[in-house]
C-alpha cells in the first residue's frame, strides 16, 4: 500500500516534525519522520513495538537528541535539547510508567513538578487550582489523597493534570491505555474529548486500532522507523489497510471454534469456597467455586480489581486461601509456589516488573528459572543445559525473544513480556495460568501468543487466561468465568453469548452499573 | 514488500551503558580522593606531596607491609561477610559483633583446650567454634527478620553492642587473667594453639591462607553455584523468587548464617594470629572497616580483595599521619570515608 499524506498547513501546525532521524549504533530508530500535530487535535500515532513510535516521542520531549532533522513549535524552529525545554515549549508528555511519588499526596506530586515553588508552597490555593482543573477537563481526582492509595486509572489523571498545569498545549500519551481496564478507557477518553474541546492538541501512542479510531482524529503509523502512513484521517481507511500498514502484511484470523471437553472430563484444577484476603485486608475473592479441566481454556472476565489477580494467585500458590481449598491434580496447594509448579502449573504475572522480572539477570538467566532442578549439576548450573532448554522454548513458542545475553530488566516492555511468555509457554505444562499475556504486545504477537495458549490447551493443559480485552476472550475461551466484586458472577459460553451479556455479569448482573464504581479502586498492588 | 513479522524487531535504545565503564571509574574515584583528602591536609598546613611520600614510604618498610597483609587477611573475611548478604539483598552491619562473637567462641575453645590437646587440633576446633558462633549470631538477625521482620540492619547493629558487651562480661570476670596485673583480659593463647607464622620473628601469619581459601570459596561460591545464582535471584527481586518456587527464607537464613561464619573467622584469624588474648578494643573497627571494603568491591568477591588492602594500607598508612604530618589520628578516617564515597557516588547507576 502507498503512503498517503494529507495536506497539513504547515503555518497553523503546532508542532511540525520535519526529517527527523535518529540512529542508535546500527539500528535507526527514526529514519526521515514527517509529522504534524494542529491545535485542538487528536491525533495516534500507531506502530508495532519497535516501529519507533517512543523514539519519536522521546525525541519531541527532549528525551533523545535527533542526528538530523527538525521540530518546529507555532511553526518556528525550536531547539529542544532537555525536557526541560520541552516543557517550556508547551509540551507535556505522560510515560507508561508512571513517574508519581506513592507516598506524597496528589498535591504534593503536582507541586513538585511546578517551577519554582520552592519548599513553601501554598497548599490549600494549589488543591483549590487542582480541583478546579479536575473539574475542567473531567479528570476526577481528590487533591489531599494519597498517590499510594489511588488505582492505575487514577494516578494517570493525576500525570495528565500534573504535565497540564506545567502548562502544556501539546500533551503526548505514551500507550495510555495499556494500564486501564475498559471502564477506564472510556473516562481516558472522555477526559481527552474535555481537553481537546478546550484547544489543547493531544497525540496518543498505542498499538490498538480500535482505540485509534475510537479518539483520533488523525493517524500517523509508523513502521520500522518511517512513517507509512501521514497525518490519515482513520475513517477513510479500513481496518485491514491499517493493520497492513503497521505490520507489512495482513495478520489472518485464529482458527475457528471447536468442541470444548464435556462436563464429564475430570477437572485438573478445582477451587472450592475458596475466600482470599486482598493486600489491604478487604476480602477480593468469595467463596469460589471453579473447575478447570484438561484442554480447557477458561477466560476470565471483570472490571479491573474484582479479584483476576487474587484468582491468578491462589491457582499459582502465590497466595493464600482464608477459606477453602485449591487442588492442581491430587496436591493440596497452599500458598507456596513450589507446589504449584512440582504439580506442572506455569504463570504469567499480571505485573512482571515487580513479580518476574529480576534486576541484572540476562534473559537465559530468566530461563533458568523455569526448571532449575532440571539444570543441577552437581552444586552448580549446567548453563548448557538452560541454554538448550531455552532455545527449545523459544523455538517452540516463535516469539522472537530478545539474545539470551541481554539484561531483562533494560529490555521494553513487550520483549520482557516475550521472554516471561517464552518461558512459561515454550514448554508442556499440565495447568497455565496467564494474566493479560498480550499486554504491551504488538499484534503479530499477540496473535502468535493466543494461538500458543491454545497450543497449550490442544496438548491437554487446563488454561486460565484473564484478559480485559472481552473479544479476546470471546474468539479463544471455552469457557468464560466473569467476576464481579471478588465473587464468580456466572460461567458462560462465548459461542451462546454475546459481550452485552457479559458485561451485565462484570457489573453485578441485573442491578448492574450500581456498586461497580468502586472496583476500580479495591484493585491495584 | 518486506516481511517485517520475521525481522528481529530493533530493541529499545538505552541511553547509556556503563557497566562496561564501571572500572576506569572506580580508578578515577580512587585517585579522586586521594586529591580531595591532599586538600584537607593543605588546609591543616601539611604538605600533601611530602604526607603522601611518608605514607608511601612507611608502606615500604617490610615490618608494615607485613602489618598491611596481616590486616588484609581479617578485613577480607570481614568483608566477604558482608558481601555474602548483600547478594541476597541483606544488610549485615553486624561485622563487628560477629568478628568478636568468633574471637569468644574460639577463645573459650581455645583456653580450656589449648594445654591439652596438640596445637592442630586446637586450631581446628577453634575455627569450627568460631564460624559456629559468628553463624549463630547472624543468624539471630536473620531469624527475627523472617520471623517478626525486623530489618537485619537494625538488629545486626545493634547486636555488635551487645557482643561487645558479652566479650567484656567474660574478661572483666570468669576469663580473666589472674596474672594480669589486673588489666580486663583474658590468659594469652598458648604458643602451640596460634596460626602458625610464614617468618619466625615477623607478622605475617597463616590467617593470610585462611583468608585466601574463604575468598576463593565464596567466589565458587557465588559464581559458580546454583545456591549462588539462587542468592542473586532472590537479592535481586525477592517476589520473582518467591514466585518462582525458590525457598526464599532458606536463602536469607543461609546467606546470613555463612557471612556470619565468614565474621566468627575473621574473629579467629585476628584472635589467634595476632591479639592471641581478648582485651577491650581487640577488634578495632574491622567489621565496619570490612563493611567499606565490600561495598568498595560493590560486593564482588574477588574484588574484595583488593578493597580490602587498599584499606589496610590507608589505615596503615595513616599511623605516619599521625607521626609525621601531625594529624589527628582520625584524619585516617576520613580518608577512608572519602575513598568510599567517592567510589559510590561514581559507580552507582543514576536511574534514567
Amino acid at each position: 500500500m502507498t503512503a498517503v499524506a494529507t495536506p497539513v498547513d504547515n503555518a497553523t501546525a503546532l508542532l511540525s516534525v520535519r526529517n527527523l532521524t535518529c540512529r542508535f549504533g546500527a539500528v535507526v530508530a527514526n529514519d526521515g519522520v514527517d509529522f504534524d500535530v494542529a491545535p485542538g487535535e487528536v491525533h495516534a500515532v500507531l506502530g508495532e513495538n519497535g516501529a519507533g513510535k517512543s523514539t519519536l516521542m522521546k525525541l519531541i520531549y527532549g528525551v533523545y537528541r535527533p542526528d538530523a532533522g527538525e521540530l518546529r513549535v507555532d511553526g518556528v524552529p525550536a531547539a529542544i535539547d532537555s525536557p526541560a525545554a520541552a516543557r517550556a515549549a508547551g509540551i507535556g508528555m505522560v510515560f507508561q510508567d508512571l513517574r508519581l511519588i506513592p507516598a506524597f499526596t496528589v498535591t504534593e506530586n503536582i507541586a513538585l513538578a511546578l517551577p519554582g515553588r520552592g519548599l513553601r508552597f501554598q497548599r490549600r490555593a494549589l488543591s483549590a487550582r487542582i480541583a478546579e482543573q479536575a473539574r475542567r477537563y473531567g479528570l476526577p481526582v481528590h487533591p489531599d489523597a494519597l498517590v499510594a492509595h489511588l488505582s492505575i486509572g487514577e494516578r494517570q489523571r493525576v500525570e495528565i493534570l500534573k504535565v497540564l498545569m506545567a502548562g502544556a498545549r501539546l500533551l503526548i500519551l505514551d500507550e495510555p491505555t495499556s494500564v486501564l481496564a475498559p471502564q477506564e478507557v472510556d473516562a481516558l477518553f472522555a477526559a481527552v474529548r474535555a481537553l481537546r474541546a478546550n484547544g489543547l492538541s493531544i497525540v496518543i501512542i498505542t498499538h490498538k486500532l480500535a482505540e485509534a479510531r475510537a479518539i483520533a482524529d488523525r493517524v500517523t503509523v509508523l513502521r520500522g522507523g518511517r512513517v507509512v502512513l501521514r497525518n490519515a484521517d482513520p475513517t477513510g481507511h479500513t481496518d485491514a489497510e491499517l493493520v497492513e500498514a503497521m505490520v507489512g502484511r495482513s495478520v489472518p484470523g485464529l482458527a475457528s471454534h471447536r468442541q470444548p471437553p464435556g462436563a464429564d472430563v475430570e477437572p485438573i484444577v478445582r477451587l472450592r469456597g475458596v475466600d482470599v484476603t486482598g493486600d489491604r485486608g478487604a476480602p477480593a475473592l468469595r467463596a469460589i467455586d471453579l473447575d478447570l479441566r484438561r484442554g480447557e481454556l477458561v477466560g476470565v472476565a471483570g472490571v479491573a480489581g474484582s479479584g483476576q489477580r487474587e484468582l491468578c494467585e491462589v491457582i499459582l500458590g502465590e497466595r493464600r486461601v482464608a477459606a477453602g481449598s485449591v487442588h492442581i491434580g491430587a496436591v493440596a496447594v497452599h500458598g507456596r509456589p513450589r507446589q504449584a509448579l512440582a504439580a506442572g502449573a506455569v504463570g504469567v504475572p499480571e505485573d512482571p516488573l515487580t513479580d518476574a522480572v529480576v534486576p541484572g539477570l540476562t534473559v537465559t538467566e530468566h530461563m533458568a528459572l523455569a526448571d532449575l532442578g532440571a539444570a543441577r549439576r552437581g552444586l552448580g548450573i549446567d548453563w548448557r543445559t538452560v541454554t538448550a532448554d531455552a532455545a527449545r522454548r523459544e523455538e517452540r513458542a516463535g516469539l522472537r525473544m530478545a539474545a539470551g545475553d541481554r539484561v531483562v530488566a533494560e529490555l521494553s516492555g513487550g520483549n520482557v513480556q516475550r521472554v516471561l511468555l517464552t518461558r512459561a509457554l515454550g514448554a508442556p505444562a499440565s495447568v497455565v495460568v496467564a494474566a493479560y499475556p498480550s499486554r504491551g504486545l504488538d499484534i503479530a504477537t499477540t496473535r502468535r501468543t493466543q494461538e500458543l495458549l491454545l497450543e497449550q490447551r490442544d496438548a491437554g493443559a487446563a488454561v486460565l487466561v484473564v484478559s480485559e480485552d472481552l473479544d479476546e476472550l470471546l474468539a479463544i475461551s471455552d469457557r468464560i468465568a466473569v467476576l464481579h466484586n471478588g465473587e464468580l458472577a456466572g460461567i458462560v459460553t462465548p459461542a451462546t453469548t454475546d459481550r452485552y451479556a457479559i458485561g451485565q455479569l462484570m457489573l453485578g448482573g441485573g442491578q448492574a452499573g450500581e456498586d461497580s464504581g468502586n472496583d476500580d479502586t479495591a484493585g491495584g498492588e | 514488500m518486506t516481511d517485517t513479522l520475521v525481522r528481529p524487531a530493533p530493541e529499545q535504545p538505552k541511553i547509556v551503558d556503563n557497566r562496561a565503564k564501571l572500572w576506569p571509574r572506580v580508578v578515577v574515584a580512587v585517585l579522586a580522593a586521594p586529591v580531595i583528602f591532599g586538600a584537607f591536609a593543605a588546609a591543616k598546613g601539611v604538605d600533601p606531596l611530602a604526607m603522601y611520600a611518608d605514607m608511601v614510604r612507611s608502606l615500604a618498610d617490610p615490618a608494615q607491609a607485613q602489618t598491611v597483609l596481616v590486616r588484609a587477611s581479617v578485613l577480607v573475611l570481614a568483608a566477604l561477610a558482608v558481601a555474602v548478604p548483600a547478594r541476597a539483598g541483606l544488610l549485615n552491619v553486624g561485622g563487628e559483633g560477629q568478628i568478636v562473637i568468633g574471637a569468644v567462641c574460639a577463645a573459650g575453645v581455645g583456653l580450656v583446650t589449648d594445654q591439652r590437646l596438640p596445637g592442630p587440633v586446637v586450631l581446628t576446633l577453634m575455627i569450627v567454634a568460631a564460624m559456629v558462633g559468628g553463624a549463630a549470631w547472624a543468624g539471630i538477625a536473620a531469624g527475627l527478620r523472617l520471623t517478626v521482620k525486623v530489618n537485619e540492619a537494625i538488629t545486626t547493629l545493634l547486636m555488635n553492642f551487645i557482643a561487645i558487651d558479652i566479650m567484656l562480661l567474660l574478661i572483666y570476670d570468669p576469663w580473666k587473667d589472674a596474672s594480669g596485673f589486673g588489666q580486663p583480659a583474658s590468659r594469652p593463647l598458648e604458643d602451640t594453639a596460634r596460626l602458625p607464622l610464614f617468618v619466625p620473628g615477623g607478622t605475617l601469619n597463616t590467617g593470610i591462607v585462611v583468608a585466601g581459601i574463604a575468598l576463593v570459596a565464596i567466589w565458587w561460591l557465588m559464581s559458580r553455584t546454583g545456591w549462588g545464582f539462587r542468592l542473586r535471584v532472590v537479592g535481586g527481586n525477592p517476589e520473582a523468587a518467591r514466585r518462582a518456587g525458590l525457598r526464599v527464607g532458606t536463602l536469607l537464613v543461609t546467606s546470613m548464617l555463612v557471612g556470619g561464619a565468614l565474621a566468627g573467622l575473621a574473629g579467629l584469624v585476628h584472635f589467634a594470629g595476632t591479639e592471641f588474648k581478648l582485651r577491650p578494643g581487640m577488634t578495632a573497627n574491622f567489621g565496619y572497616v570490612g563493611f567499606l571494603a565490600s561495598w568498595l568491591a560493590l560486593h564482588r568477591p574477588l574484588r574484595v580483595a583488593s578493597a580490602a588492602l587498599l584499606l589496610a594500607a590507608i589505615a596503615m598508612a595513616g599511623d605516619s599521619l599521625q607521626i609525621d604530618a601531625n594529624l589527628p589520628a582520625a584524619s585516617v578516617n576520613v580518608l577512608m570515608a572519602m575513598v568510599l564515597l567517592v567510589v559510590l557516588g561514581f559507580t552507582r547507576r543514576s536511574k534514567k
